[in-house]
């Protein structure tokens, strides 16, 4: 992690950091350190950085480590953080104002399928008004896929087509896939407030 | 009694057979089921990481619908649609500019009159009145489930009071009990099990139901049960990957709540559609003499 001595301009970090917190609505500055949060996130194993350290990039004002780090990406949303902080932090919230921040500047995210996932839902949910299973994966694999050729080449593509195959299979003899597509009727209202959402 | 149904759409896809058993259960235990009107996505975790507008507009617009109906309750069985109509119910009642501008686009208004219910806040209520004492055609005996509970039913994203303890939550375990199964003590309950990365991170979720597996095992259980859908689905259908990669012992089945419930009350399993479950679920009841 980031060892080196930290440059920054103060007017720098404190518009990151107040950035972050109005957004997240999360008072970062009330944390003390004390790590109950990092005891009990379930990807910390994973992503090196805990809820604590990200607070702490925040606000000192390292705004890129604060944005590629695996934790911002990796993070399931299991709340665990914030039900344990005793200063009501909720670093998933956190978490996911940062995914937003770096989808809005356009940042390569740096768990790419992550977002792909998290996009393609959100693309079916603006199309019917309800996810269409099928239609969901088929966004999210023609977006991951892409993703996939230009780091890994077309083996990578069949890999993970592979392993979506197989649980389709498994899932088509378990009568558990649905083929028809469901669309609501009010979705008018739906879609005026995905371009409401676009315009902020 | 009346109630309105959220299904939400893992329970109108994939997790069909869950509908479908809700709805067999709650008739036989007295509710009245009235599907939320023309109901659309509650926009899950995937709203909340995009978009922080969406994320409360888009269960918005379900509540909204079921405020119109002048009926007191909401029931919702998925734990991920229950807790983003829940927070986004909460948001909205300490937002009112906000509240203005979702209304705006919505042809019924949000009035935050509904009460939300998740699906196990009921059946542990009508347990706790001593409901199942007399209403069951058998007893689970035999049947030693690990409760899980996962974390969208008992953690939310922003500051709530709960009527439970967050770290161990006893609702499902008065249930079975009363049911006549005996649940084990464990330490996995409320531990997430990564339901949305086991498609685009499997090696992480993957990580973290090995944990769940092999505690549950570690304690003597049978099997789990748990109440949510994406719970269900991940842990039943990846069971068999986990543990060939981990080398533990199983696979044990992972029933619903409301699946022990209907075979208490003597409904057949196929009914209920436990034959559609990944790891083979019926030979377990069988064993024990339950169906
Ligand atoms: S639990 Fe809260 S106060 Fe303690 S280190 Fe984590 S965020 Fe900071
Ligand atoms: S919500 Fe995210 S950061 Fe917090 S404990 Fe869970 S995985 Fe870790």
């Amino acid at each position: 992690m980031a060892t080196d001595i930290l440059k920054f301009t103060q007017e720098q970090t404190a518009t990151f950091l107040k950035e972050v917190s109005e957004r997240s609505g999360q008072n970062l500055q009330a944390c003390y350190q004390c790590r109950r949060c990092a005891a009990g996130c379930p990807v910390a194993d994973d992503t090196g950085v805990t809820p604590d350290r990200l607070i702490r990039m925040i606000v000192m004002g390292d705004r890129d480590q604060a944005s590629n780090n695996l934790l911002v990406w990796k993070c399931v949303s299991c709340y665990t953080c914030g039900t344990r902080c005793p200063n009501n932090i909720h670093t998933a919230r956190i978490n996911e104002t940062l995914k937003q921040m770096a989808k809005e500047k356009s940042l390569q995210p740096l768990d790419v399928k992550i977002a792909a996932f998290h996009g393609a839902f959100m693309k079916s949910a603006s199309h019917f008004g309800r996810i269409n299973e099928m239609e969901f994966m088929g966004l999210y694999e023609i977006k991951a896929s892409g993703e996939e050729m230009k780091r890994g080449g077309l083996s990578a593509v069949i890999a993970e087509m592979m392993a979506q195959a197989k649980l389709g299979i498994e899932m088509m003899k378990r009568k558990r896939m649905h083929f028809g597509f469901s669309r609501i009727k009010g979705m008018d209202e739906i879609k005026r407030l995905f371009n409401r959402a676009g315009k902020k | 009694m009346e109630i309105i149904y959220y299904p939400g759409c893992t329970l109108d896809a994939s997790s069909k057979l869950y509908d479908v058993q809700t709805r067999i259960v709650m008739e036989k235990m007295g509710f009245s089921l009235r599907e939320l009107e023309d109901w659309s996505c509650c926009g899950a975790t995937s709203a909340s990481k995009t978009d922080e507008f969406l994320a409360v507009a888009l269960p918005a617009r379900n509540l909204g619908i079921a405020d119109a109906t002048g009926l007191g309750e909401i029931v919702i069985p998925c734990s991920s649609c229950y807790s983003r109509m829940l927070v986004s119910q909460k948001i909205l009642a300490k937002n009112a500019a906000l509240k203005d501008r979702i209304n705006s686009e919505l042809t019924k208004k949000v009035q935050g009159s509904i009460k939300i219910l998740n699906i196990l806040e009921l059946l542990a209520t009508k347990s706790r009145e001593g409901f199942f004492a007399e209403k069951l055609s058998k007893k689970l005996e035999g049947l030693k489930p690990a409760c899980y509970y996962g974390c969208l039913q008992t953690r939310f994203p922003i500051d709530m009071e709960v009527p439970y303890d967050v770290e161990n939550p006893q609702g499902m375990e008065d249930v079975c009990v009363a049911l006549g199964a005996a649940p084990v003590d464990w330490s996995y309950k409320t531990d997430c099990c990564g339901a949305s990365a086991s498609v685009n991170d499997s090696e992480l979720s993957f990580r973290l139901m090995s944990k769940i597996i092999q505690d549950a095992a570690a304690r003597g259980a049978n099997c789990f049960v748990t109440t949510c859908p994406m719970c269900q689905l991940n842990l039943d259908a990846y069971q068999n990957q986990i543990i060939q990669k981990y080398g533990l012992p199983g696979p044990l089945p992972v029933y619903f709540l409301t699946e022990f419930i209907g075979i208490a009350m003597g409904v057949s399993p196929y009914d209920l559609q436990i034959d559609r479950h990944f790891v083979e679920s019926i030979s377990l009841l069988k064993e024990l003499n339950l169906i």
